[in-house]
């Protein structure tokens, strides 16, 4: 799960502060697992030195976490960008796509343009697999096959996700 | 590439249900084409006004250059037993026909003596495996073999476009692997172009390119690279 | 193209060769019954063509101005011998140019005679004195078949020489014999043959009555297992076999059920010609060479049958050929409107509106009224029926908690045409058979004699009146030595002289002419009724048209003596013998030997009696032909589409059956759905059939009607339980084809 475009994407809403960040993260993406204080900050630190986010002024004396941040242009972009690749279709994508899915909806974009080109890369992979099928021996038949269903099950989930964006939509943006 | 086969704008209803609205897709000569949707999309009906089997209500449909939907009822039935092949979920095979003569049947439509027909049937059965079978009736094949002698009958004339509505449709998962791996083998190796409907994705790797039809229109699901 | 399609027709698997065969027999019956019905109406036809030379009193009368040189004296009377009708023709010749008639070489000369075949064998068979005593002469030949209106017909020919002749009454001088048939004789004709103005118009309701069941029968064994038909050739025409195609292979496979049928249809008819020939629909039966079918007839037939078969074809696929996804979405059918109840009140209103308003005079215009009603009344029924079955059904739904009811009438209410067309044969039968009967029956007992009582079967009455031009006056006195030797004969009871009273009021009504009778005679021809005790004389009135029996009645006492009695003048002679056939006609034989040329022969009540049944006979015959043909018909109808319906449920019922729904409710919804249309069809085919008949009845004849024999129970309950049983025959067939095997997947 890659944190840093996480955080950015949650940036992008509305500046915030560093605790917010993990409160909003935890909720939609934590699964559980809470993440540690001290990597937001660090990522945060990381994504202002790049350029990407600008820390707002604090009163001084105020740590880390009296600090406000705030996405930039750059940071911006990057963001869009991300959203517009599609992941690599390989197993555990979900939860990347569900980022994808779940930031898009928060920042009005349309989240369903994204499905669809995840779908369409999840073909040509699905193809590029048949195609070893036919013409490979049997382990590799076989290899591709795995692949086969598991793209296929993630494909049954896109067109889930996809006929309930609406629902989804609502739960995230109140 | 230029197209072979097109429909612009067509729009089909079915009595006030509208099926199509406004359905435009373009399949290259020589490629095998996916058209994905959920049930009820029109998926089947954009097929059957490819194949000129229903006219649309507006709209073109052209094929080789011409525009088919223009065409009377007689012309459009020789247009599909010549140029054309299909391939359908169930219920195709006439019943009171063995398989090598429901396989030799569009060339019997034609005018072809009957020997020669079922002559340019019976390599087929090798072909798909269907060996011993020449003589049985539809009632007397399983699934899978009934949809190979379906292919088979498809693929006899040597059509330009071969159809496919949910092939596999009724089949399990192997048999259905089976038959597409026949479908699209022996398409290529004639040069068939293929138009596949399908709602499963693993039918749909086995084309060169998917469309998706969703409430009536055909959308693109990726930037097309040609 | 057409091998194709014949190859699927004959090869098509057992279910294609189960329709051919069933349609095809079907259009065998309907064909051969055409068949039948042409040569009828011709054989009936050249049938009285037979009976022309036998119109020559009546037409061919000598101009005056002619010498009788080369005219012929001619006379024609009916006799009775045993109950049939005798026809007794006394020719004369003038001359050696006399006109001969048909059948002979030479006319018979003075003392001699011909008879016909059926003749000649009883004037062999009975002894003289009973028949051939009544002949002055010898037989010297047969009456060749030109001349015989049937094979059984009884006619001799008597020669005489002009003298004897000229003065007999009825005796005519003719110049030629006639060639004129009974049905365009305008004058005077003797009443044989058959009349212009009846047996068109009633051949055609019989048709009618005969085609609306067999129709039925071929549309249900058209529709044999359709659906499938159209599944296949939307298959084809989906592959691209074009409406052209489709429409030829449709049209080669009923043409060649038709041919089939047609080519049966004319080895039936051959095969039954001559039993039909026996059936004596004019009163007299055929030569099996009459019912012949001319060159049109069998053109048209053997042309037509086909034709036919190919314009349904066509019409049966329309709805595949017009789009190849026809039959993909299964429609539930239109329901049919309430429009179809018209027909039907057209026929009853037009039926009552006669009743109302009196029934048109003269029997033709008669049958131009009473017949389009009748087909109205049948036609209705049939286009009724559905909407019937649907208002039914949807009664039944609506009230019922079991789920068998439910189904089936649901199944009813969705496809009404369907389930009526099972039964739809069954329901016209009754419904003509319950108007047959009605009619008949009524007419029977209003006029119906003594039936059964042999004693009145077997009375002779011999009317002794003659004709003077303005009236029938009686004869003065019987002499003893007939009355003697008529007593002599062995199984004669009693002899009574019938006198008439000029002193006695007679009543404006001849048949109720008050005779006086002694009591002496009376007590031994009881069949004339009773004397009180102690009275030589009465004045009674008897019946002697043979319609009621008076054995009971007790006349009046009239204050007469014998010889009074004995002085009045005689109206007629009443011989009661004790039934048998040697009496009757001894005593016949001995009456016409006395009165030779006497205006009326001695007949039995029996035989005046059957005079007034003779045009009732003929529609009890035709009535028995169509019950008896129709029935069977329907009843095949029934099978067949009990048959077709249960193929069409196989897949859902095995289905159910997997889901366990019990078999023997499944089977009780396969009863009901035929059986509650055929119970109550048959309940609206009887109601309608008898009301039609009172309505007819009461407007014709002003009569009521009458409660049907045993037999018409008979038919009627024999007939439902025919088809309640084989509805019953077919459920074990449903355990069978709804195995569990069935409901695999395609």
């Amino acid at each position: 799960m890659t944190v840093p475009l996480a955080l950015l994407g949650l940036l992008e809403r509305e500046p915030s502060h560093g605790y917010d960040l993990k409160r909003d993260y935890d909720a939609y993406f934590g699964r559980g697992k809470p993440l540690p204080f001290g990597q937001v900050y660090a990522t945060l630190g990381r994504l202002a030195r790049d350029g990407k986010v600008l820390a707002g002024s604090s009163e001084p004396g105020d740590g880390p976490d009296r600090k406000r941040y705030l996405i930039t242009d750059q940071g911006v972009s990057e963001v869009e960008a991300w959203l517009r690749e599609p992941v690599a279709p390989e197993p555990h994508l979900q939860t990347v796509l569900f980022a994808k899915v779940v930031l898009a909806l928060m920042s009005g974009r349309s989240a369903a343009a994204y499905l669809d080109l995840q779908r369409a890369a999840h073909l040509q992979r699905m193809r590029e697999l048949t195609e070893v099928k036919r013409s490979g021996d049997v382990v590799d038949a076989l290899l591709a096959d795995h692949g086969l269903f598991h793209l296929e099950a993630d494909l049954r989930w896109i067109d889930l996700t996809a006929a309930r964006l609406d629902a989804l939509a609502t739960a995230v943006r109140s | 590439m230029i197209a072979l086969l097109e429909a612009r704008s067509v729009v089909r209803s079915f009595g006030s249900t509208p099926a199509l609205r406004g359905a435009s897709v373009s399949v290259r000569a020589g490629e095998i084409l996916a058209v994905m949707g959920p049930s009820g999309s029109g998926k089947s009906t954009l097929l059957h006004c490819l194949a000129g089997i229903l006219t649309p209500d507006s709209g073109e449909v052209e094929f080789d250059g011409r525009r088919i939907d223009a065409l009377g009822e007689a012309e459009r039935s020789v247009l599909r037993r010549d140029r054309f092949g299909f391939v359908f979920q169930f219920g195709q095979l006439v019943p009171e026909l063995s398989a090598e003569e429901n396989i030799a049947l569009p060339l019997l439509l034609g005018g072809t003596r009957r020997a020669a027909a079922l002559a340019e049937a019976r390599p087929w059965f090798d072909r798909l495996g269907l060996d011993g079978l020449q003589g049985r009736r539809s009632g007397e094949l399983s699934g899978g073999e009934a949809q190979r002698v379906a292919l088979a009958r498809g693929l006899v004339t040597r059509p330009e476009v071969l159809f496919a509505d949910e092939p596999t449709g009724s089949l399990d998962s192997l048999t259905g692997e089976l038959v597409m791996d026949l479908l699209s083998a022996a398409a290529r190796e004639q040069g068939t172009t293929v138009v596949l409907v399908t709602h499963e994705a693993r039918v749909a790797a086995y084309a060169d390119r998917e469309v998706v039809v969703r409430d009536g229109t055909v959308a693109a699901l990726a930037v097309d690279r040609g | 193209m057409i091998r194709f399609a014949l190859r699927l027709t004959l090869h098509g698997g057992r279910e294609a060769v189960v329709r051919l065969v069933v349609t095809a027999t079907a259009i065998t019956l309907g064909v051969a019954m055409v068949l039948v019905t042409l040569a009828g109406i011709n054989a009936v036809n050249t049938q009285n063509a037979r009976y022309a030379w036998l119109e020559t009193g009546a037409v061919s009368a000598a101009p005056p101005q002619q010498s009788t040189a080369d005219g012929l004296w001619w006379r024609l009377t009916a006799d009775y011998v045993q109950g049939d009708l005798l026809g007794r023709i006394d020719v004369a010749a003038p001359g050696p140019d006399a006109p001969v008639p048909p059948g002979i070489t030479r006319l018979p000369g003075p003392g001699e005679y011909y008879a016909s075949p059926a003749m000649g064998d009883l004037l062999t068979s009975m002894p003289a004195a009973q028949l051939a005593d009544r002949y002055p002469g010898r037989l010297i030949g047969t009456i060749g078949r030109s001349a015989l209106p049937a094979p059984n017909t009884l006619l001799v020919l008597i020669g005489h020489t002009p003298a004897e002749l000229e003065h007999l009454d009825g005796a005519r001088l003719v110049s030629r014999i006639s060639t004129v048939v009974p049905s365009s004789c305008n004058a005077n004709c003797p009443d044989i043959g058959v009349k212009k103005n009846g047996i068109d118009l009633i051949l055609f309701a019989v048709v009618a009555a005969l085609l609306f069941p067999m129709m039925i029968f071929i549309g249900s064994a058209t529709r044999l297992s359709a659906a499938r038909r159209e599944q296949r050739f939307a298959a084809m025409r989906l592959v691209g076999a074009t409406p052209r195609q489709i429409t030829l292979i449709s049209v080669v496979e009923s043409t060649v059920g038709a041919v089939l049928g047609m080519a049966a249809g004319f080895g039936l008819f051959f095969l039954v010609r001559p039993a039909v020939g026996t059936i004596p629909f004019t009163g007299a039966p055929f030569f099996p060479s009459d019912l012949a079918l001319s060159g049109p007839d069998v053109l048209t037939v053997a042309l037509g049958v086909p034709a036919a078969a190919a314009v349904v074809a066509r019409l049966a696929v329309r709805r595949v050929v017009v789009s190849p996804l026809g039959v993909t979405r299964r429609v539930t059918p239109r329901p049919p409107r309430a429009w179809r109840l018209m027909p039907l009140a057209a026929g009853l209103l037009e039926l009552t509106y006669y009743l109302v308003n009196g029934a048109p005079a003269g029997t033709p215009a008669q049958i131009r009224a009473y017949l389009p009603g009748l087909v109205l009344l049948m036609a209705g029924l049939v286009i009724a029926g559905p909407w019937l079955t649907m208002a039914g059904a949807r009664l039944l739904v609506r009230r019922t908690d079991r789920a068998a009811v439910l189904i089936a009438g649901r199944r009813l209410a969705d496809d009404p045409q369907a389930g009526f067309r099972a039964v739809g044969g069954l329901v016209l039968a009754l419904f003509v058979t319950t108007l047959a009967v009605g009619v008949i029956d009524t007419f029977t007992a209003y006029r119906w004699a003594a039936t059964g009582d042999p004693a009145a079967a077997g009375t002779v009455v011999q009317d002794l009146t003659t004709w003077t031009g303005r009236e029938l006056k009686p004869t003065a006195t019987v002499p003893d030595a007939l009355l003697t030797r008529l007593r002599s004969i062995p199984g004669v009871d009693g002899v009574t002289v019938l006198h008439q009273d000029p002193a006695v009021a007679q009543p404006m009504w001849p048949a109720h002419t008050r005779l006086v009778l002694s009591c002496d005679e009376l007590a031994r021809t009881p069949v004339l009724g009773r004397c009180p005790a102690g009275a030589d004389a009465v004045l009674a009135a008897p019946d002697l048209d043979g319609r009621t029996s008076q054995a009971t009645t007790v006349w009046p006492a009239l204050t007469r003596t014998p010889t009074e009695v004995a002085a009045l003048p005689v109206q007629s002679l009443v011989v009661q013998t004790n039934g048998s056939a040697a009496p009757i006609e001894e005593a016949r034989t001995t009456l016409e030997l006395a009165h030779p040329s006497g205006h009326f022969v001695p007949t039995t009540l029996g035989e005046l009696n059957a005079i007034q049944m003779k045009q009732t006979d003929q529609y009890r015959q035709l009535s028995n032909v169509v019950i008896l043909v129709s029935l069977p018909i329907a009843a095949c109808s029934l099978a067949v589409n009990v048959v077709a319906g249960l193929g069409d449920r196989k897949k859902p019922f095995s289905l159910l059956r997997l889901t366990g729904v019990p078999l023997a409710m499944l089977r009780r919804v396969v009863a009901l759905e035929s059986a509650v249309p055929l119970l109550a069809g048959a309940v609206v085919a009887i109601g309608g059939g008898f009301l039609g008949a009172q309505l007819f009845l009461g407007a014709q004849l002003r009569y009521v009607l009458a409660p049907p024999g045993f037999g018409y129970y008979l038919i009627v309950v024999l007939g439902l339980l025919a088809s309640l049983a084989i509805i019953a025959a077919t459920l074990p067939l449903l355990g069978r084809i709804t195995g569990p095997e069935t409901a695999r997947n395609e």
